[in-house]
């Protein structure tokens, strides 16, 4: 069977196609019908000769095979140190071999590259910063990904990702108008703790343009209301837009690359349409490589920028803190012992690492904060980046690939870790489901809305 | 009064006392039932995985399995949907508390019903004593009231509200419960019995308050009812005032049962944003587990259509 119904070539492009997908439970035939796709070698190979470019080329070619790269990989450590895990094998043996078979390839070796690229690798890049050639796994397995989605060889729950992006621009199915109602419904339910509190929808010219992650509207939209609260509280001029709202790429985790374009332009769009001074984005670090750091790129941006100038959550407020835009009771600090989770996609890719630790100066009492070990750039994946977190096909591997964080987490004796990312929240709260870590987990705006002070102006009447 | 009643339900014994209620107001004032059960919280990122709430198993939440779970909440509420013509049954993934409010704010009902806690599935004392964190941010953040049934003992009366306990505490919110307590009262024909706990601490808590002291803060308390309610009652004549001192819910508790109340109506105080922070101590919540009476909670004004 050249093609399959469900596990083919075609990336989605209707609602239509998504829930039929979707109603396959468990990728059960899509899985199946894999085992029998053919291998397109000709789109393959003409694919490599176009987008394979010079870096890429260069860093296959160079590497001297010195296994300096060996123990930075948290999959190696925990993998008793099998050779096969060595991240210069896994993309010598992937990405490399195609190469060298001018993609000439079948259907075996498509399905040992589509796990060696989806549950041996979770793109987090600590590989590149150990070679000596600065050779970078991570970056080749997320090239590799793309080409793996063009020929169908990717996990079903990306190709739905994938194709949510393509229909409703964003991760999940939600639409503009589910986003816009939901930001109101929330403020809705605290406008009479915090009077005064509006959510700001396309405002031209705005301070600032908030950009989100669909799940927060799908599933704990509390988070927006928070982030509402803390710019009112902050006095800051802000927006969201009504569309182009949704900063996370869950196409960038599948290698969709058509996908990853049309969704960061309609995040640019709005830039360019309300013409903000700068985008915020929330607390996720793959919303932030997507939009911030490769996007441009996707865009064909030639000055590898967004149209404004973009920060992390993180960036927001701890200028927010310095300015004293915001002032934290230091009554209500944090007084357990608690750690920070290091977002491999804005800590070691994006240099943000001082950036946290100010934020943390200001909401924990001192001698409360235990570092993990190692931590900054040098901090290991949470164990569920990169798309791993929600692959059902590689359950077991996922959960494996946790134990690393675990016991990051346990050596600093804390009792709660700030996780700014929600990747590494969602991987954190799994692992203390799956070991029974006595831990707990949390993203930054919950924390800072119970200490934050509240302006006299801006309190309900009767406080 | 109460034709759109939305009982949220996790379909197990915990939620029978609610059930027993709900189903029982809404056959007794003629209203629309809604049942909502909210499956469980989509885990695994974005994963099609959830966790079913009450077997807490990991599941492929699809068109078969919510099909399933749907037939089986129709088949554990047969008997008591047969009473109920037209009862709809309603099937949501995501986490309970906002599912339920979603669903509220949808459909506008004018009572959220709900049930026990499911959260503690060791079965331990922990339960008998404390009420769900879903309880408490559904209370918090409904625009409409929301009744709470803690235990069994409170499900089996006659089915209507005649006999009403207002627990005020003089709050903003209190205000709400208050204009909600007199439609419900003068609507139904009830009688109405205002009622304030005067919390006197014990000398275990470090607090001891001369006798002196105590009645004339339960004078004060009083004529503050008289102020603050009587004025807005109009024509209403069937109430009654008492201020009693003591630990404030055990009070409110006493007072209902020597009242033979069918109802508490009490205004939900917590302004924190967190629910586990809410929970603990609060006197609403003892009220829920301890009362032999549905306990309704008002937190705030209902929303204008």
């Amino acid at each position: 069977m050249p093609e399959g119904t469900f596990c083919n070539r075609t990336p989605i492009q209707s609602e239509k196609a998504l829930k039929r997908l979707l109603e396959d439970t468990g990728g059960k035939t899509y899985y199946q019908e894999m085992k029998a796709l053919e291998v397109d070698r000709d789109l393959l190979w003409g694919t490599i000769q176009k987008t394979l470019k010079s870096r890429l080329r260069t860093w296959l070619g160079i590497c001297a095979h010195c296994g300096m790269c060996a123990d930075s990989c948290f999959l190696y450590r925990i993998s008793k140190r099998d050779p096969r895990q060595v991240p210069a094998y896994k993309i010598q043996s992937t990405l490399g071999e195609i190469v060298r078979r001018k993609g000439n390839v079948d259907n075996a070796f498509m399905h040992m590259a589509m796990e060696t690229a989806w549950a041996k690798c979770t793109c987090c890049n600590r590989c590149g910063l150990y070679c000596p050639h600065g050779i970078d796994m991570g970056v080749m397995f997320g090239y590799l990904r793309g080409l793996l989605y063009q020929q169908g060889f990717v996990p079903w729950e990306l190709k739905i990702g994938a194709g949510m992006h393509r229909v409703y621009r964003a991760q999940m199915d939600v639409t503009d108008k589910d986003f816009v109602e939901t930001f109101e419904w929330m403020v809705e339910e605290y406008e009479e703790d915090y009077p005064g509190l509006t959510v700001p929808v396309d405002k031209q010219e705005a301070d600032i343009l908030y950009t989100v992650n669909a799940r927060e509207v799908k599933h704990y939209p509390e988070d927006l209301a928070e982030a509402a609260i803390l710019f009112h509280l902050a006095g800051e001029d802000w927006t969201v837009p009504s569309s182009g709202w949704e900063q996370t790429s869950l196409a960038m985790f599948a290698g969709d690359w058509e996908a990853c374009k049309l969704q960061v332009q309609s995040v640019y769009g709005a830039m360019e349409r309300l013409k903000p001074k700068r985008m915020v984005g929330t607390e996720c670090g793959h919303a932030h490589r997507a939009t911030v750091v490769e996007g441009p790129y996707w865009a064909g941006r030639p000055d590898g920028r967004p149209p404004v100038r973009s920060i992390h959550y993180v960036e927001w407020l701890a200028e927010a803190l310095r300015t004293g835009k915001l002032r934290i009771d230091p009554e209500k600090r944090i007084r357990v012992p608690v750690t920070i989770q290091d977002s491999c996609n804005y800590i070691r890719n994006h240099g943000l690492k001082e950036i946290t630790r100010e934020i943390i100066s200001h909401i924990v009492a001192p001698g409360y904060f235990r570092e993990m070990s190692p931590n900054r750039e040098h901090n290991y994946c949470c164990g569920g980046g990169g798309g791993f977190n929600g692959i059902g096909l590689y359950r077991p591997q996922r959960n494996q690939a946790l134990i690393t964080k675990r016991d990051q987490l346990l050596a600093t004796g804390a009792e709660m870790v700030i996780a700014p990312c929600h990747n590494c929240w969602d991987a954190i709260r799994d692992l203390v489901e799956e070991f029974h870590v006595p831990i707990k987990w949390s993203f930054l705006k919950p924390l800072l809305i119970k200490m934050v002070q509240v302006p006299e102006h801006l309190r309900p009447e009767n406080s | 009064m109460f034709q759109q009643i939305l009982f949220a339900t996790s379909a197990t014994p915990a939620c029978d006392p609610a059930a027993r209620v709900a189903f029982n107001l809404a056959r007794r004032y003629g209203g629309r039932l809604a049942l909502l059960h909210v499956l469980g919280v989509p885990t695994r990122g974005f994963s099609q995985e959830v966790v079913d709430i009450r077997t807490g198993q990991k599941v492929q939440a699809d068109e078969d399995y919510l099909a399933c779970v749907r037939e089986e909440i129709t088949q554990y509420y047969a008997k008591q949907m047969e009473s109920v013509p037209g009862a709809a049954i309603d099937i949501r993934l995501g986490y309970p508390h906002r599912e339920i409010l979603r669903k509220a704010r949808d459909e506008r009902p004018d009572l959220i019903v709900m049930g026990g806690t499911t959260e503690d599935p060791s079965g331990s004392a922990y339960k008998k004593v404390m009420v769900g964190s879903t309880f408490h941010r559904v209370a918090k953040a409904a625009f409409c009231p929301v009744l709470a049934v803690g235990r069994s003992a409170a499900s089996f009366w006659g089915g209507g509200f005649s006999n009403i306990v207002f627990a005020t505490d003089f709050s903003k919110a209190a205000n709400a419960a208050f204009d909600f307590c007199l439609e419900v009262a003068g609507s139904l024909d009830g009688e109405l019995h205002l009622f304030h706990a005067l919390d006197i601490g014990t000398p275990q808590t470090g607090v001891l308050i001369d006798q002196d002291a105590i009645e004339k803060r339960l004078r004060e308390a009083r004529q503050r009812i008289r102020g603050l309610y009587v004025p807005r009652m109009g024509e209403f004549k069937k109430y009654s005032i008492e201020v009693w001192e003591g630990i404030p819910y055990i009070e409110i508790v006493k007072f209902a049962r020597e009242k033979q109340a069918d109802l508490i109506i009490m205004a939900h105080q917590s302004q924190a944003l967190d629910a586990e922070n809410a929970k603990l101590g609060s006197n609403m919540e003892q009220v829920i587990v301890r009362a032999s009476c549905p306990v309704l909670s008002v937190s705030r004004p209902p929303k204008a259509q």
